[in-house]
């Protein structure tokens, strides 16, 4: 990986993202039962829970794709919970998807400069004639994206279809397009499921570098605690969509509704204590 | 490019240039023909092959552009039968038709951009049965049942009919071999123009629409818009293509833009290769020489026979080999032609597969011979 | 009024034979995700077979030979080609379908040629009076033997085990499978279902007042295709509905064509697509159809 990258000099301004009594119900389940945290600027959020907690429909509804019943989520000025998913990517609300959203078919570069598209502009008219400032668009953008690439360690699979790639490649491609979008709000959906221990330590180690170098926010669902331990700021822990616990990673950690709602019934202090460490906690 | 690119367009280039002066024509009207049904293809595939979105009613939209060139191209006849026109200069003409099959696919567009999968199949499936109708009742610009003539083009003063007489390098060049040049160009310029939006940024967006709906949308990409300008886009190529069909035939029934029509286009991108421009060119070639080429040699070929004789006939044969092929295609080569033929290509000319391992870049494919694009995916589910 | 009254029973009669179609379409697509293109050849097979068969074995054995025939095919398309479709895109399958419409359609329509087909149905021409309304009894029938069917599916879906295996499949394939469920029993079954369901309707369709089974037969049959679509692809009590919508739309814009002259010829064949049109910009998913999760 090379060195950090600048941002594009897009509007970089990182606004607080503030999630207020969401509640989701479809189909008489309720996934999110008034759900509330806030994201510090520039800080690495992590959310977490045993599975069906709710945290993929949380992250439906931070991207637009889900209409919450109530509740809000406000990012700086803008109230998300109305909004079409193309207009809260506008607001530069990237994310991953923990299932791969990638077209296998396009080549690494293609899939990246898809990230591109809300800060592009050419239309059909002038792709298809091939007008100069489509052009010359596609070269300036395409440089943005090899350096990113760059960034994220790419540089060599840039013109490989991505279905060719190895699984823990495409979820660096997935990262890396979301990139692309140039966020202030990064959504991370299990970033290193299905990884091995290599593979989740270089993931760890970028997510950690794209913080450090571009300060922008990151909201992170995932079950894997060492790398939860390690990288986050602060933590959300969801269980059958309602908030059990908020707060640093180690408060957390011990918090016996946690440990509860991942162990069972409940247990004695040791059971806290063997939650600590980089063990996984299998779900 | 490549040298060996440049090289093979050349000589396709000369080739094309050289038909008329050589072939007879049968040869001329079939490669017509084709030609349209290549301009059609390209449409149907950027809606179908390239966003994913299914579409039955291509077959309207060229009806659109056929019947528009027409009306705006004649001149108004008085009479028992009337029939409207404009008398407009036939390149305006020609225009206005294209544009007119365009701001039909715009009406059509809201309720394509809200549909899905299925549903937006059998809908389009309205244009086709409502487009008969009209066809066939609109007679003071229609011409109802018996369709009407259609007025040659007249580019640069020169027609693209049989007189005046034209001889080029003392080969008379009659309507069909004047045509065939318009055609070229035509269907060149549609060519390019897709290849150019398939490999920008419209064209990525489509993919992704294809791909995964919900990513494109989270990614920036505005999908309804998206899904109704590609409609309009592909109803554009298919008025174009009705516009070269009507001055091939100079004559338009309604009868042939019904629902087998949409279905050959179907059948034409599926077994070219969907998502690519070259797979429309290829599968559009295929499907339309087919019944020319059983009629003509129809005495040598043992199950095909007269129409009406109680035999197959070339059309309904055609027809059976290409539904058929369809299936075979969609079962075990979905890449169709095109995919086939990169499979082909012998080892050693084949561009080196980029490796994840290798530690050289791999070289960006230059050709058109990308890998076959996988099939559409609308889901039927989604409702 | 008594025009009004005699349209309205035969639309009914009529839209319960669409429905009749649509059902069999509805299955299909629970049990298989399939949108089956190749519907309305599928009909037409069952119709040619009565009508090839009934001269020399009789119309009720040549009807039951056409539902045999039509159900076998749709068993045949399911097991030859649906199934070997190893493709998880749906929309794939449906093109799939549509190669194999093609090639029914076309052989199917070559051996009828200009042909009108008889079907050698007992009914003939008899027209019904009840009270003030000419029905003809082929019509009363046809309402008869399409409620009967009808009810019979919707009974056995609910009640019988073939039926719970179909529903539990259309939800959820996999556990489904888990739970023991044959899916290629459970996918032939349906398939073969709405062949036979079609064959039936092909009778009605082709019937007095109708002069017999010719070229356009399939096109008759195609309006069933809006009647599932604005029912809702995935609801069989939206085919229900599609059905009797589309069928008494048809008859009622047919019977006053005269005073809708200005609308053109043939309008009661456009009318069914132009009421799916607007019912689909109001629910996209159909009236009945279950739509994704409340997205934005």
């Amino acid at each position: 990986m090379s060195d950090a990258y600048q941002p594009d000099g897009t509007d970089v301004s990182v606004p607080r993202l503030d999630v207020r009594d969401v509640t989701v119900r479809f189909a008489g389940l309720t996934a999110l039962d008034a759900v509330g945290f806030t994201v510090e600027p520039g800080s690495l959020h992590a959310v977490i829970g045993p599975n069906g907690a709710g945290k993929s429909t949380l992250f439906n509804v931070l991207s637009g794709v889900y209409r919450a019943t109530s509740g809000s989520v406000r990012f700086g000025d803008a109230e998300l919970t109305s909004l079409a998913p193309h207009r809260v990517a506008a607001l530069g609300v990237a994310r991953t998807f923990q299932n791969i959203a990638l077209s296998p078919r396009l080549s690494v570069r293609d899939n990246l400069m898809l990230g591109r598209h809300r800060l592009t502009r050419a239309g059909f008219l002038s792709a298809g004639l091939r007008l100069p400032t489509a052009r010359r668009e596609a070269v300036a953008h395409n440089e943005r994206v090899t350096e990113i690439a760059a960034f994220v360690g790419l540089s060599e699979r840039l013109a490989t279809p991505v279905g060719l790639l190895p699984y823990g490649v495409q979820k660096r491609v997935e990262l890396a397009r979301a990139l692309c979008m140039e966020p202030r709000l990064l959504l991370l959906d299990e970033p290193v499921a299905g990884m091995n221990g290599g593979e989740r330590r270089d993931m760890a180690e970028l997510i950690d570098a794209v913080r450090e170098s571009l300060g922008i926010s990151i909201l992170l669902v995932e079950h894997d605690m060492g790398i939860v331990m390690r990288l986050a700021d602060a933590v959300t822990v969801l269980d059958f969509g309602r908030r059990i616990a908020d707060g640093p990673p180690r408060e957390v950690q011990n918090d016996p509704e946690v440990v509860r709602a991942y162990l069972g019934a409940a247990v004695e202090g040791g059971a806290a204590e063997s939650a600590s460490g980089d063990g996984r906690v299998a779900s | 490019m490549s040298k060996k690119v440049i090289l093979s367009c050349v000589a396709l280039a000369v080739v094309a240039v050289a038909v008329p002066f050589y072939l007879e024509g049968f040869w001329l009207q079939t490669g017509l023909f084709a030609m349209s049904a290549a301009i059609g293809a390209i449409g149907i595939n950027l809606l179908t092959g390239a966003t994913g979105q299914l579409s039955m009613g291509h077959a309207f939209f060229l009806a659109v552009g056929a019947y528009a060139y027409v009306y705006f191209a004649s001149e108004p006849e008085g009479g028992a039968h009337a029939l409207g026109g404009l008398g407009l200069p036939t390149p305006v003409a020609a225009l206005l038709a294209v544009l007119a099959a365009g701001v039909a696919g715009g009406v059509f567009s809201p309720i394509a951009g809200r549909l899905k999968g299925a549903y937006l199949g059998i809908a389009t499936l309205a244009l086709i049965f409502i487009g008969q109708h009209v066809l066939f009742n609109a007679e003071p610009v229609t011409g109802g049942y018996n369709g009407r003539p259609v007025p040659p083009m007249e580019l640069f003063g020169l027609v693209f009919a049989d007189t005046p007489e034209l001889v080029v390098a003392r080969v008379p060049f009659g309507s069909l071999e004047r045509l065939w040049f318009l055609g070229l160009v035509l269907l060149t310029g549609a060519a390019l123009f897709a290849r150019g939006v398939l490999r920008g940024r419209p064209g990525r967006a489509m993919n992704t629409i294809r791909d995964h709906e919900i990513a494109a949308g989270v990614m920036g990409v505005p999908v309804a818009r998206y899904r109704a300008g590609v409609f309009v886009l592909s109803s554009m190529y298919g008025g174009l293509a009705g516009v070269l069909l009507a001055l091939i035939f100079q004559r338009t029934v309604p009868d042939y833009f019904g629902l087998l029509l949409s279905l050959d286009y179907l059948a034409m991108i599926i077994i070219g290769g969907l998502g690519s421009v070259a797979g429309a060119v290829i599968g559009a070639f295929f499907i339309s020489m087919l019944p020319q080429l059983l009629s003509r040699y129809s005495d040598a070929l043992p199950l095909v026979a007269e129409p009406g004789s109680g035999g197959v006939s070339p059309a309904e044969a055609a027809r059976l080999l290409y539904g058929a092929a369809v299936v075979v295609i969609v079962l075990f080569l979905p890449g169709g032609l095109l995919g086939l033929a990169a499979r082909l290509r012998p080892a050693a000319t084949r561009r080196p597969v980029p490796v994840p391992a290798s530690p050289a870049p791999a070289p960006a494919p230059a050709t058109t011979k990308t890998p076959p694009p996988p099939p559409p995916s609308p889901d039927p589910r989604n409702c | 009024m008594i025009t009004f009254l005699e349209l309205l029973v035969n639309g009914i009669s009529v839209g319960a034979v669409y429905s009749l179609i649509a059902l069999g379409f509805v299955i299909i697509f629970k049990a298989t995700e399939v949108v089956n293109f190749a519907h309305a050849s599928l009909l037409l097979v069952g119709g040619f077979i009565v009508a090839r068969t009934h001269p020399s074995v009789g119309f009720w054995t040549a009807l039951l030979l056409g539902v045999a025939g039509a159900a076998a095919v749709g068993a045949l398309i399911e097991f030859l080609v649906i199934r070997r479709a190893n493709v998880a895109s749906h929309s794939v399958l449906a093109i799939v379908t549509i190669g194999v419409d093609i090639v029914l359609t076309t052989e199917l329509t070559r051996q009828i040629g200009t042909d009108v087909l008889a079907l050698g149905d007992p009914w003939r021409d008899r027209v019904l009076h009840l009270g003030d309304v000419s029905v003809a009894q082929t019509r009363v029938v046809a309402l008869a033997v399409a409620a009967a069917l009808i009810t019979a599916f919707l009974l056995a879906f609910k009640y019988t085990n073939w039926g719970i295996a179909m529903r539990a499949t259309a939800e959820d394939a996999e556990t489904a499978a888990l739970m023991g469920v044959r899916r290629g029993r459970v996918s032939m079954g349906a398939w073969a279902v709405a062949g036979a369901l079609a064959a039936v309707a092909a009778l009605f369709l082709c019937v007095f007042p109708t002069p017999g089974l010719d070229r356009g037969t399939a096109f008759a049959a195609m309006k069933a295709f809006p009647a599932a679509i604005l029912g809702g692809l995935d609801s069989t009590t939206g085919a229900l509905a599609g059905g009797l919508i589309i069928g008494v739309t048809e008859a009622m814009m047919s019977g006053y064509q005269n005073d809708l002259a200005f609308l053109g010829r043939g309008i009661g064949d456009v009318a069914p697509f132009l009421v799916m049109i607007v019912v689909l910009l109001i629910r996209p998913a159909g009236l009945f159809g279950t739509r994704e999760l409340a997205r934005v």
